[in-house]
Formats: structure tokens, sequence, C-alpha cells
């Protein structure tokens, strides 16, 4: 806001576009497809080609590329999945990792060069992959531990009966409905927070440059505060892929273990 | 212009708005990406990995063998060395104790014949001085036996007063000393 103020009272031009226009494109091929969608395929086939160009060929001694991948696979084993959940969790390194690598590669868009957007700042993106993740935590309690897996829920062991008054309803809420929503919400508004700072940044540059002083010196910082700023986001980026997966593996880990 | 970064929820509302609620393009699309990546990671990417994984466990494990038998092999030999240097050791000490056993023998000998060689020695060369003395002896019994007939013969053709007489044994004493 200091910024825009600024611009104003200096003369300059600095004008920010709707925030829908930031986030919001239209269909311009068949099947709905628009600029979200192409992006998101293609940061779905760079993650794909980064597994399939690495272990095609899977060497003993591990080439850059394979090391790589394997370095994101023996993360996503080691610190999340055996971990959290366990041995009894390592069959689902694979969906994890896809999850992973389908979240941070669409989060790096928004600091790739030339797209500078996150399709995960969409909620469609969000909103699926929380639902995955409710899906298969909420399908694995049940099928575990059948009707029982609601009681496990409902009833925490410990607690004094009376308590569970106000328990249980906070419990069946927070594990069935909260948890898909705080996920997919927390991706969602960290992507869209980050792109609308990037925007910002990267227009005050641009307009604040070109005055004189004392409005360029706005124009400077914001100059400086962009590759700081880019790489917060890919910290920012790194991190939500982080959190969505090991929440989901936390999530996993409940359903499977409802006693701890 | 401070409205624009004003954040509103819309129900699939305007284009000035973000969106809240998920496009179903991009929301099918987005499932198919996922699906694809999935697919490819499950059904390709893993059975690779897995099949890598197990190839370098084995390899490192064939290593880990080969080095452990290695290990063992070493450590029987190093046994042996220190066995064979225990040995040699041995071995050597009792050559030292065998060549100090000699030597004290030998010094003992060679001490014992030196001994016997003096004794001998001596026993010659009292032998030859006793067989000295007997020649001396004779020979200065003879030589008495010609100065007595000489002095009696002198005795005999001259009279003598009393210092003729004293001057004549000293003179034979003097003789007889110089001859010993």
């Amino acid at each position: 806001m200091t910024a825009l103020l600024a611009a104003v009272e200096y003369g300059g031009d600095f004008t920010l576009p709707p925030v829908g226009e930031l986030f919001n494109f239209e269909s311009a091929l068949p099947l709905g497809i628009n600029r979200t969608v192409v992006l998101t395929l293609l940061a779905t086939l760079a993650a794909a080609a980064l597994f399939l160009v690495a272990f095609s060929n899977a060497k003993v001694v591990p080439g850059k590329l394979q090391l790589v991948a394997e370095s994101i696979v023996e993360f996503i084993r080691e610190q999340i999945v055996l971990q959290i959940i366990g041995v009894d969790g390592l069959k689902f390194v694979p969906l994890l990792t896809t999850m992973f690598m389908f979240i941070w590669f669409n989060n790096l868009l928004e600091i790739t060069p030339f797209v500078n957007f996150p399709t995960t700042s969409r909620m469609a993106l969000p909103f699926f992959l929380a639902l995955l993740s409710w899906a298969v935590f909420v399908g694995l309690g049940f099928r575990h531990h059948g009707l029982g897996y609601l009681k496990d829920v409902a009833f925490p062991p410990g607690v004094p009966w009376p308590i569970y008054v106000l328990l249980t309803p906070i419990e069946l809420v927070s594990t069935f409905v909260l948890r898909p929503f705080t996920l997919a919400i927390r991706l969602f508004a960290n992507m869209v927070a980050g792109h609308i700072l990037l925007t910002i940044v990267f227009l005050a540059t641009h307009a604040f440059l070109a005055l004189k002083f004392p409005g360029i010196i706005v124009g400077v910082l914001t100059l400086i505060a962009g590759p700081l700023a880019v790489g917060f986001e890919l910290f920012i980026a790194s991190l939500q892929a982080y959190i969505f997966v090991i929440l989901t593996a936390v999530y996993i880990s409940g359903a499977l273990h409802p006693e701890h | 212009m401070t409205t624009s970064l004003v954040i509103l929820a819309a129900e699939g509302g305007s284009d000035e708005s973000l969106q809240l609620l998920p496009d179903t393009a991009e929301l099918i699309w987005g499932i198919v990406g996922f699906a694809l990546l999935f697919a490819l990671l499950w059904r390709v990417a893993f059975p690779s990995l897995n099949q890598m994984l197990d190839q370098r466990q084995q390899a490192i494990q064939g290593r880990l063998t080969e080095a452990e038998e290695i290990r063992t092999e070493a450590e029987e030999l190093r046994r042996q060395y220190q066995e064979q240097l225990r040995d040699a050791r041995s071995r050597a000490d009792e050559i030292v104790e065998e060549a100090k056993s000699d030597a004290e023998r030998i010094r003992e000998q060679k001490v014992s014949d030196a001994e016997q060689e003096a004794q001998s020695i001596r026993e010659r060369a009292r032998e030859d001085a006793e067989a000295e003395r007997g020649r001396l002896v004779q020979q200065l019994r003879s030589q008495v036996a010609a100065l007595s007939v000489d002095l009696a013969g002198r005795i005999v053709h001259a009279e003598l007063d009393e210092q003729q007489h004293r001057s004549l044994v000293d003179d034979y004493i003097d003789r007889l000393s110089s001859m010993n």
C-alpha cells in the first residue's frame, strides 16, 4: 500500500490489476483447457520426465539426475514415511512421492521464468489433493478398523467420560471436515499470497525505476527485494509441498494406528 | 485501486475476484495429470528404482561378504604370521642359549687347557731347572776336586804363613762364588 501511495504521490503509473486477472484465465481451447491446465500438465510432465529419465536406466552407481531423483524418494521414504508411519507405511511411498512431486512442481511454477504462476494458487489442485488425502486416510481407517475407526476418532482413550460431550464433536469435525479443509486452504492461500507478493514487487520495480528521485528509491528497494522474494517463495513452495505430504502421512498414520 | 487487492470469495463469481471454489475443467485436468504421474511413478519409475535398489543391495551385500572373507583370511594369515614369529623368536632364544652354553663350555675348555698347559710348562721348567742344577752341582763338584788337588799341590810345595794361608782361602772362596 505504501508503494502504491508513493507512486500516486510522485506521479508514477504504478497500478495493480484486479486480483482476478492474476489468477483467473479464460479457456481458449476445447475441453476447458486454459493457461492453468496447460501449466498443470507441463509441471506434471516435467515431474514425470525427471523420474522416468532418472530411473529408465537406473544404475547401481547413480548419475547426477538419478541421484537427485533417488534423494527425493529417499527423503519421502526415510524422513516422512518411516519416521511418521513406520514400516507398514512403505506401500504409500509411491503415492506420497507423487503427491510431493505434483505439488512441488506446480508450486515452483510461481518462480519459473516466463511463467510466474503457481497452478496451486487455483483452488482446483489443492481441493483435489486434500480430497485425495482425506479419502486415503478415511478409507484406510475404515478398512483396518471397520466402524471401530469412528469410535476411535470420536472417543479418544484416556479422557474422562464427561469431557466426551465436548471432545467428540470437536474430534469428528476436526478429523473428517477440518483436515481436508485446512490442507486445501493452507496450500491455496500460501501460493496466492506468494503470487501477489511477487507481482507487487515486480510491478513496483517496473513502475518506480522509471521515476526520478525520490520515487526511484522505491524502485531500487523493490529491485533488491525481487530476488529475495523469489528466494523466499522458493522456500515457501518447497515447504508447502513438504507440509502437505507430511500432514497426509500423519493422517494415514493416525488411521492405521488410531490408538497413538 | 486499493479495492483490487481485496481478496473476495466468489462462487463462480466475477473475473476480478479470487475464486475460492475449484474450476471444474482445472479440477478434472488436475486429476488426470496427477493420475498419469502416479501411474507412471507407480508402474514404471518405482519398479525400475526397486530393481536397481535390489541390485545395489546385492552388490553391497556381495562386497561386504567378500570383504568379510578377505578380513577372515587376513586374520588367519596374521594369526599364522604371529605364530611363526613366536616360534622364530623361541627358536632364536634357543639358539642364543645354545650359543651361550657352547661359548661357556668352550671358555671352560680353553681355561682348562691353558691351566694344563701352564702346569705342564711349569713342570718342564722345574725339571729343566732341576737338571741344570744337577749338572751344575756335578760340574762344581769336579771343579772343587780339581782345585783341591791344585791347592794341596801348592801347600806341599811351598811354606805358607798365616797371611798367605788366609789369602789362599779367600781366593778359593771368590773363585768358588764366581763359578755359581
